[in-house]
């Protein structure tokens, strides 16, 4: 059956419109906004590549490839903890252990709490003077393993990847349950009467049936990873400190494009500068990305 | 009838909403709601039919929030706005944002140094609300159990530190994790240790951030941090205001602001100040001042009659009596009736007769530009030399470095020595 032209047009055009207005367009305002210098106010005094300049060889030079640096080891650390945690604990989720339903529900609660409210309650908990984390080592005879956590660069940028895997692993080991839970149980069954122990049945055939989900997830957390923004925000503020240590992406932005606290200018265009840098290195990284996942997803 | 009756009411409230003019405002202190909600009370039993809308934002957001806002044609009528000569407030007058009050407002109960952060060009743009006063607030009753004087050299600060840190007390509870907080602290003993006259010649051009001073200032900080909490870089100013609260710490390094939040923790607190001691016997001692903020007249506003209205008010000391009085801030307004507090008065003494005429934090030259000594280089940078990254000769290159690239008595300077 051939669709008129004019039906396909009226169900694509306002989805086309509103991606216009909200998506293409923004983009299209900032890729512009980056050859300009602009307070937010008044004329916009045009710089050419100025921005680009001072972002990648000048004065925030360092401050950039750190944040990228950073942004890497996010998504690193996020690629074995979210996906490789979860994936364990999802099969665990999914076996018949005692509290599972208990325990399914409880994985997923730290992703229901806004990340203002994460950031409030583990600078809490990892306080150097009376945090729980502090106080529960030196009540275990630990005192010497007792830190400020998010005050020293060696522990800050773990302590903050950290708290982002706990705030997200739910998520994704909701995804892991459903894509298990999806496997028929007939393979389970045939497999045991073929004598397959437990590890045989997670290597042979939870792994290859979960890998088109793991596949989808990298590559999101590959995307959020050099996007992140509200959890060092609320554990480090838009400083990142100590001294940068858990600068991203995302704080370089702020910083550039909205200055800092008290009287220092701000600069959309700098901060424009900075998310065009980030979209044209992430886009085609995860296109590549993608590739790579996939070509190995068929040879598998 | 009983209809009738309750129509008649709803029809005269709706009658008396509709007549008064209402006046909103934006502003980063949250805190001054109560403030407004007395001086709208103030100006309607004077007669003036004016209902103040008063809506307080996060200070991180508020400056975006209100730039956009204006920008875009819309906003409040009132804004709160930083300092000239700051980026920020410069590039709203420049746009033409806020309006001029030079002619509209009557000015004579604010001081020159004062008025120097509205004015551009011979115009006044705004009216200040308020002055805080930086320097060292302490616990008055544990000085007086170690009949501690307050102390008149930095070597009698090491002294009384000493003999507490020995005792097991923290000597200061420094907020290391908001480099701001850092930053403000380097600023109020520069002014004491290096002195305004280091400053201005520096403001001038005539030496520059590699001056052994600077150099020596960074030193002086970094071996005090031994008698900072253990931790200090992981602590935020919630910390600090509880430890002094509780009377965990002896003192603080910190602004007149944060006794209005002691004082709700603790109302028995007993609090000091002194300024800053300076390193050598004999040379005097300076308080960091700075005006606030000003109320500023938004060139978009609505009911620009009841907001001029608002803002003569705020220039008269029945609203620093008002101000002070809910907010325990020292009003940049003078004449005010003050609340009988002992700190405010001292506090506000010390404003009147030690201010430091020039600094190198808020209110300065230096913290206009980018890179900013303020965001860019003190900030991340007295965090690494506490964190023993970077040496004080390194946070001195890297002040040189990002000044020399825009503030131009230091670019003519490194031009003359041939850099």
């Amino acid at each position: 059956m051939k669709v008129k032209l004019r039906y396909i047009l009226l169900f694509v055009v306002p989805a086309l419109v509103f991606y216009t207005i909200f998506v293409v367009y923004p983009i299209g305002y900032s890729f512009n906004l980056s050859f300009f210098s602009w307070p937010g106010v008044g004329e916009k005094t045009f710089v050419g590549f100025e921005n680009f300049k001072n972002i990648l060889f000048g004065t925030f030079s360092e401050e950039f490839f750190s944040a990228v640096w950073h942004s890497f080891l996010f998504f690193v650390a996020n690629s074995i903890f979210e996906l490789g945690l979860a994936f364990i604990i999802a099969i665990a989720l999914t076996s018949k252990i005692w509290g599972r339903r208990f325990f399914q529900t409880m994985v997923y609660l730290p992703n229901v709490i806004s990340m203002v409210l994460v950031g409030f309650i583990w600078s809490m908990m990892l306080n150097p003077q009376w945090g729980l984390i502090n106080s529960f080592l030196k009540m275990i005879g630990l005192e010497n393993l007792a830190q400020p956590w998010l005050g020293q660069p060696e522990t800050a940028l773990p302590t903050v990847i950290m708290v982002n895997v706990w705030r997200n692993i739910g998520f994704y080991i909701l995804v892991f349950m459903a894509a298990i839970l999806n496997i028929p149980k007939d393979l389970f069954e045939a497999a045991y009467i073929d004598g397959a122990k437990n590890h045989h049945i997670i290597r042979k055939i939870i792994f290859p049936l979960v890998v088109p989900n793991m596949q989808t997830l990298a590559i999101l957390i590959f995307i959020w990873s050099f996007n992140i923004f509200d959890v060092v925000y609320a554990l480090e503020g838009v400083q990142a400190g100590p001294f940068r240590s858990t600068d991203v992406l995302g704080t370089l932005f702020y910083r550039t494009a909205f200055g800092g606290l008290g009287s220092s200018a701000q600069d959309y265009g700098l901060g424009a500068a900075v998310v065009v840098i980030i979209f044209v290195m992430v886009i085609p990284l995860s296109m590549v990305y993608a590739n790579i996942l996939d070509k190995r997803s068929r040879e598998a | 009838m009983k209809k009738l009756f309750v129509l008649s009411v709803v029809l005269l409230m709706l009658c008396a909403f509709s007549m008064a003019e209402t006046v909103e405002m934006w502003s980063w202190r949250s805190q001054d709601e109560e403030v407004w909600k007395q001086v709208e009370k103030a100006l309607q039993d004077a007669g003036e039919d004016i209902q103040i809308e008063f809506r307080g934002f996060l200070p991180t957001e508020y400056d975006s929030k209100m730039l956009l806002s204006l920008q875009g044609g819309k906003g409040p009528d009132l804004v709160y706005t930083r300092r000239l000569p700051g980026g920020r407030t410069k590039a709203l007058v420049d746009a033409g944002l806020i309006m001029p009050l030079t002619d509209d407002v009557n000015f004579e109960h604010f001081t020159e140094g004062v008025l120097n952060n509205i004015t551009q060009n011979g115009e006044r743009y705004g009216v200040p609300f308020a002055v805080q006063v930086c320097g060292i607030f302490y616990n008055k009753d544990i000085f007086d159990r170690y009949g501690f004087e307050e102390p008149k050299t930095w070597d009698e600060m090491l002294a009384i530190s000493e003999t507490l840190k020995k005792d097991g007390i923290d000597p200061f509870f420094v907020p290391g994790k908001e480099a701001w907080a850092l930053v403000m602290q380097h600023a109020m003993c520069g002014i004491s240790v290096l002195g305004p006259g280091w400053i201005k010649r520096l403001a001038e051009g005539k030496i520059d951030f590699l001056d052994q001073d600077w150099v020596y200032m960074h030193s002086l900080l970094n071996d005090l941090k031994q008698y900072y909490q253990k931790g200090f870089l992981a602590n935020d100013t919630n910390d600090m205001n509880s430890a002094f609260a509780f009377e965990q710490t002896a003192m603080v390094f910190y602004g007149i602001w944060g006794v209005q939040q002691w004082k709700e923790l603790n109302p028995d607190l007993n609090i000091g100040y002194f300024m800053v001691p300076p390193d050598f016997i004999g040379n005097d001692p300076y308080a960091y001042v700075y005006m606030d903020g000003a109320i500023g007249l938004s060139a978009n506003a609505d009911n620009r009659e009841a907001a001029i209205k608002v803002l003569e008010y705020a220039a008269k000391p029945e609203f620093g009596t008002i101000f002070s009085n809910v907010t325990l801030n020292i009003p940049a307004v003078t004449g005010a009736q003050m609340p009988d507090s002992a700190i405010l008065v001292e506090a506000n003494k010390t404003a009147e007769e030690h201010a430091s005429p020039y600094v190198y934090w808020v209110g300065s030259e230096f913290v206009s530009g980018s890179p900013s000594l303020y965001n860019d280089v003190l900030s991340p940078g007295l965090q690494a030399m506490y964190a023993d990254k970077m040496t004080p000769q390194e946070l001195a290159q890297d002040s040189q470095d990002a000044l020399v690239q825009w503030y131009k008595p230091l670019m003519e300077r490194a031009e003359r020595m041939g850099k």
